[in-house]
């Protein structure tokens, strides 16, 4: 499902530096690396160019790229002698590459600490996060700071989406501790002249089009918590420099006996938990599987796990060459969640439950080898839980608190033994989903006859879903039936077989209420004009008139400035104007500038005065709104210009819309229906599916769909 | 954005040194006033790395992740150079976020040429020897990466004399991915306007092929008509494909199944004038349909009804959809803004698919032709495509396949 796979992930490697004998290449799994032909690449530089041109470039054969000489092809198990006489060790060669170069261009400066070093050797694509030793030289943090600060590390290393770290530093033998103090002084020098960096390092082949995603997945969920795991096991027990010396040892030994390859790999993976980590690391991430490593340092057994997460879901249908998310669950239930769904207390409780994805007895048996106490709340959550259950209801049992619920779920989901899915129930419709893999279908078809026996077969139960989709219980033979059939659904589900069909509304405003609300509003204008007759509009048709007397009289100076604060400005420059006749103004052009401005006012006002008296003529002329019983039907003539109006977010509604949102209450004779109206239009936003009305208000299936069908003209 | 390029060189005696650069100090401080943007001590053991790393492509990120290096160290091995080898390389440095494919065949142009002109004439060792400035008759190196810097973040291509025999000509192109395989009951449409760009030195077949694309035909029936081998006629119009000027959608039938995917709220809420968009585009004869009548025409499609079913209903209701609109560009329109999705029909014999996965039997060679597409796999598009019966006609030989009563299911996803 990931990207990661055994193709574009070629190898992992171990290099360190050390402050007397330079880099080292330590080790490399797996064993045999050879080198990567450059041909695939450059023919598919030719195709990127040309379709048509590639059969024609690899008749032809593409020029070979210039390689170093002595190194083709697949690696040797064995030693061999060349003419020159000169030893040939298998391991020292690596993906093409002498592994004492690659030990010295892999050991970057220390300006790459723990930030990511992404070297491209063509074809060969490196990706670290190189660690250095800290500046005073020692690995060892001071006594003081050390524990929180490596719990800290460790917990932003490794897990930081994730409810309980799965780190577990079981103390093996506090008594060694002590041991080491006492030779502490010797080991000091040591300690300060040995390794000075380490570098675990992702070989990689990727294709040009997914380097940048592969790249960033492997990077921030792989190398950096590996990394950082393998610090902070250097940083309390030396546990990388002493496995490095003990693997270097062993290689040198191994080059004296020439010993095979593979015997050497097979005895430092057996031996070393360090490359036994490093081969769990490989074999689970390029099978896109949870890496758990097991880091056998002297203070006690490191496990930390790592794994790039997969894919729960996709929200639309991925197109069809879409390998990668053909099968996954089809759904919206996530994509559609608004911010403020996500942040009002409790949404996701209600509105989702848990599926297993591996059988249930399994998991219980799993967490009951595990002695934490915490294992076994989770085994009563695994067997509490049920597809048909939102979380919320989960956590009403008296066993589990709901923050338990969350958190327990959360764990379930990231370590893939759980999906979260709306409630199944026997009321909603599910169909065949259009992004199952159908290349499964026989496979499934056969667990499907295992794993219910008497059920329809698989074929013939898609077909039921499919041809027309309706609520699951009309498939349901009987009611005594429906606990299989709900358990035959989540398998279903499981598999990415069957997605629900969901219904989602938009509140659409006929012609009829258009109009009505229209109108009031238009009447409700006019009120307030002609309620206000005696306040300020009168005035302002009072002036009009002022000014015209005084405009015909010429006693422009006298005539009382009209109460428009605008008017008095021309007025005052005017007076001025006059007291000092040197101004640049002259007066005559004042007068007739402010007669102007006057006739101006005028005619606005006499216009405003008349267009108001036309709209009242026509509002009294328009047909009064008539209430009908289904306004969707009402075809008045008075209404023939007006579309329906469709409100796309009846909770952000404002204005018109929340005037139409009310109008259209005001229809609901029966109070419940109107109240229902009040409570559920904001569902009516085309995200919020109907299903899930009834989760969120805490109301019976049935009743829910009643007033959905009665709200619907 | 190219923002910087270099030709760097390892010298014996003072090891690696960047000789030229453009711009000015972007990687080596050169006037001692700004800062270069990466930090050359770091970097150069990969700019010059050991002798196993050489000719070959070779990139590296800044520590602070903001820049890439990329550059093709190139080692010319001759009794003639001092220690018997000339070492250099062209790089770029581009920003980390950019897309670097483009740049790698310059990178790779740029270290061909030089190479191949260094065991010509020894270009790059003989302009040393005279000092920065050349002997005035060639243009020095940096001028010339300053051209070829320009040139790339301007027009995307070069074309730059370097001395009276050798031209660089680069261009950047941009890497698209492979186009999915072209299947014979796909239908292509243009999105460009083929007769505007086309002229006579195009291929042949491609030509004969875009004549009859035209939004309906599928890829069989083009290849019939347009008498190209079937096969060469998918070859054409994966190519279309690659260059993005079609799109493939899948055979209009009005038995057909569509259902709504999640672009059709956007339809209802009319984002960036799609509807109105859409009325353009199937409106025919008179008037204009309102929106609100396009959004409900579409939300009224549902899985389990055929686009005939969905005609009969509007009918019921008063709505001729024949008389407003032009109902496949509806649907189309629909499919290729991601409104909805086709519904398409399966047949399984569970018979068949009981023996697939026991491996016990292989498609017969001499059985039925039908039988091979009755494992779920194959859309009933592909069966008629592939061959020549209509919906009807499969359904009929289906039922005289030699199976149990009851064997064939037909499941829509």
């Amino acid at each position: 499902m990931s990207c990661v796979n055994d193709e574009n992930f070629v190898a992992v490697a171990l290099v360190i530096n050390r402050s007397r004998d330079g880099p080292a290449f330590v080790f490399h799994y797996p064993s045999h690396v050879s080198a990567l032909s450059n041909l695939a690449d450059k023919a598919k530089d030719v195709d990127a160019e040309d379709v048509l041109f590639e059969r024609l470039s690899q008749s032809s054969g593409a020029e070979p790229a210039p390689e170093p000489s002595e190194n083709r092809g697949a690696i040797r198990d064995d030693h061999y002698v060349t003419e020159s006489g000169s030893q040939v060790v298998p391991w020292e060669h690596v993906a093409g590459f002498p592994a004492r170069d690659l030990a010295g261009i892999l050991t970057p400066a220390r300006s790459y600490h723990k930030k990511l070093f992404q070297l491209s050797l063509d074809p060969l694509l490196c990706v670290s996060y190189p660690i250095h030793v800290p500046e005073n030289g020692k690995w060892k943090k001071p006594k003081k700071a050390s524990k929180a600060k490596a719990a800290k590390d460790l917990d932003e290393g490794i897990a930081p989406d994730e409810p309980n770290p799965p780190v577990r530093v079981t103390k093996a033998e506090p008594s060694k501790e002590k041991a080491k103090e006492g030779k502490k002084d010797e080991t000091e020098e040591e300690k300060r002249s040995s390794m000075t960096m380490f570098n675990l390092v992702f070989f990689l082949n990727p294709k040009k089009h997914e380097t940048r995603e592969l790249v960033d997945s492997l990077y921030s969920n792989i190398v950096k918590k590996v990394n950082k795991a393998y610090q902070y096991s250097q940083q309390h027990s030396e546990f990388v420099w002493k496995e490095s010396k003990r693997i270097l040892a062993a290689k040198d030994r191994a080059r004296e006996e020439k010993k095979k390859m593979s015997a050497l790999w097979k005895e430092l993976t057996q031996n070393s938990s360090l490359a036994a980590s490093m081969r769990e690391i490989y074999d689970a991430v390029s099978q896109n599987r949870i890496a758990t490593l097991h880091l056998d340092t002297v203070d006690g057994i490191l496990t930390p796990s790592v794994q790039i997460p997969v894919p729960l879901f996709v929200a639309d249908l991925p197109p069809e060459d879409d390998e990668r998310h053909r099968g996954l669950w089809l759904t919206t239930a996530n994509a559609f969640l608004s911010q403020d769904a996500l942040e009002e207390p409790g949404f996701l409780d209600r509105n989702f439950a848990l599926l297993l994805t591996d059988d249930e007895k399994k998991i219980v048996a799993e967490l009951g080898n595990d002695r934490d106490p915490t294992a076994s709340s989770m085994a009563e959550f695994a067997r509490l839980s049920k597809p048909t259950m939102s979380f919320y209801q989960v956590g009403q049992s008296n066993t589990l608190t709901l923050d338990q619920v969350r958190k327990y779920a959360q764990h379930f989901i990231f370590w893939r033994r759980a999906m979260a899915i709306p409630p199944l129930h026997p009321r909603d419709i599910y169909m065949v989903s259009p992004n199952c893999d159908l290349e499964r279908l026989s496979q499934d078809a056969q667990d499907w006859q295992t794993a219910f026996p008497l059920a329809p077969p698989l074929p013939t139960f898609l077909a039921e879903l499919s041809v027309m989709p309706r609520p699951y219980k009309f498939i349901t033979p009987s009611k005594a039936h429906r606990p299989l059939y709900l358990r035959m659904l989540a398998w279903l589900m499981r598999g990415g077989w069957v997605t629900q069909l969901c219904t989602f509304a938009y509140v659409v405003v006929w012609p009829e209420i258009l109009y009505e609300v229209d109108y009031e509003i238009e009447a409700e204008e006019l009120g307030v004009a002609t309620s206000s007759v005696d306040g300020t509009d009168t005035t302002s048709i009072h002036t009009a008139q002022s000014t015209l007397d005084g405009q015909s009289t010429h006693s422009s100076l006298t005539s009382p400035p009209p109460q428009l604060p605008s008017q008095q400005q021309p007025q005052q420059s005017q007076t001025q104007a006059q007291a000092q006749p040197n101004m640049p103004n002259p007066s005559t052009t004042s007068a007739a500038e402010h007669s102007a401005e006057m006739a101006r006012l005028e005619r606005i006002a006499m216009k405003a005065h008349r267009e108001l008296a036309d709209k009242a003529t026509a509002h009294a002329r328009k047909v009064a709104p008539v209430a009908t019983t289904n306004p969707s039907l009402n075809e008045a003539p008075h209404l023939a210009g007006l579309t329906p109006h469709i409100i796309v977010d009846p909770k952000k509604a404002t204005g018109k819309e929340s005037r139409y949102l009310s109008a259209i209450a005001r229809r609901f004779k029966d109070e419940e229906h109107r109240s229902a109206w009040q409570l559920m239009c904001k569902y009516f936003d085309g995200r919020c599916a109907l299903e899930r009305i009834a989760l969120q208000e805490d109301m019976k299936r049935k009743k829910t769909w009643t007033l959905v069908t009665i709200l619907r003209p | 954005m190219i923002q910087g390029i270099f030709y760097a060189r390892f010298f014996p005696q003072e090891g690696p040194k960047i000789v030229a650069q453009a711009p000015p100090g972007c990687i080596t401080s050169s006037d001692g006033q700004r800062p270069p943007l990466v930090d050359f001590d770091v970097l150069q053991e990969y700019i010059i790395p050991r002798q196993a790393f050489c000719n070959r492509y070779v990139t590296i990120n800044s520590p602070d992740g903001k820049y890439t290096i990329l550059g093709y160290p190139v080692v010319i091995r001759n009794p003639k150079y001092m220690r018997n080898e000339f070492i250099f390389n062209f790089g770029l440095l581009v920003e980390a976020e950019c897309d670097q494919t483009p740049y790698e065949r310059v990178v790779r142009c740029l270290a061909e040429t030089f190479a191949e002109m260094e065991k010509q004439n020894e270009y790059l060792s003989l302009s040393e020897a005279k000092g920065p400035d050349g002997d005035g008759s060639r243009r020095p190196i940096v001028s010339l990466l300053e051209i070829v810097k320009e040139d790339l973040n301007n027009y995307g291509e070069c074309m730059i004399p370097v001395d009276e025999a050798s031209t660089i000509n680069m261009k950047l192109f941009p890497h698209h991915t492979n186009p999915p395989a072209v299947q014979g009951w796909h239908v292509p449409v243009a999105k460009t306007k083929f007769n505007d760009i086309i002229d006579p030195t195009w291929d042949i077949t491609l030509q004969k092929v875009v004549a009859k694309i035209d939004g309906v035909s599928d890829v069989r029936r083009i290849a019939h008509e347009a008498s190209v081998s079937l096969d060469l006629a998918k070859i054409a119009i994966r190519h279309l494909l690659y260059y993005d000027t079609i799109l493939l959608l899948d055979i209009f039938f009005f038995g057909s199944c569509y259902a709504p995917r999640p672009g059709i709220h956007d339809f209802i809420r009319n984002v960036d004038g799609i509807v109105d968009e859409c009325a353009s585009y199937v409106s025919h004869g008179r008037a204009r349909v309102s929106n609100y009548l396009l959004i409900r025409f579409m939300a009224a499609f549902a899985p389990g009804k055929s686009v005939k079913e969905w005609i009969y209903i509007h009918r019921e209701m008063g709505f001729e959809l024949m008389s407003y609109i032009d109902i496949r560009r509806f649907v189309q329109f629909g499919v290729i803004k991601g409104c909805l999705y086709r519904v398409h029909k399966y047949v399984v014999s569970k018979q068949y698919l009981a023996s697939l996965a026991s491996g016990q039997s292989k498609p017969l060679a001499g059985g039925d032709p039908l039988q091979k597409y009755t494992d779920g796999c194959h859309n009933m598009d592909q069966i008629m495509t592939e061959q020549n019966l209509t919906n009807d006609q499969v359904m009929e030989r289906l039922k005289t396949l030699p199976v149990p009563r009851g064997d064939i299911s037909v499941f829509y996803k």
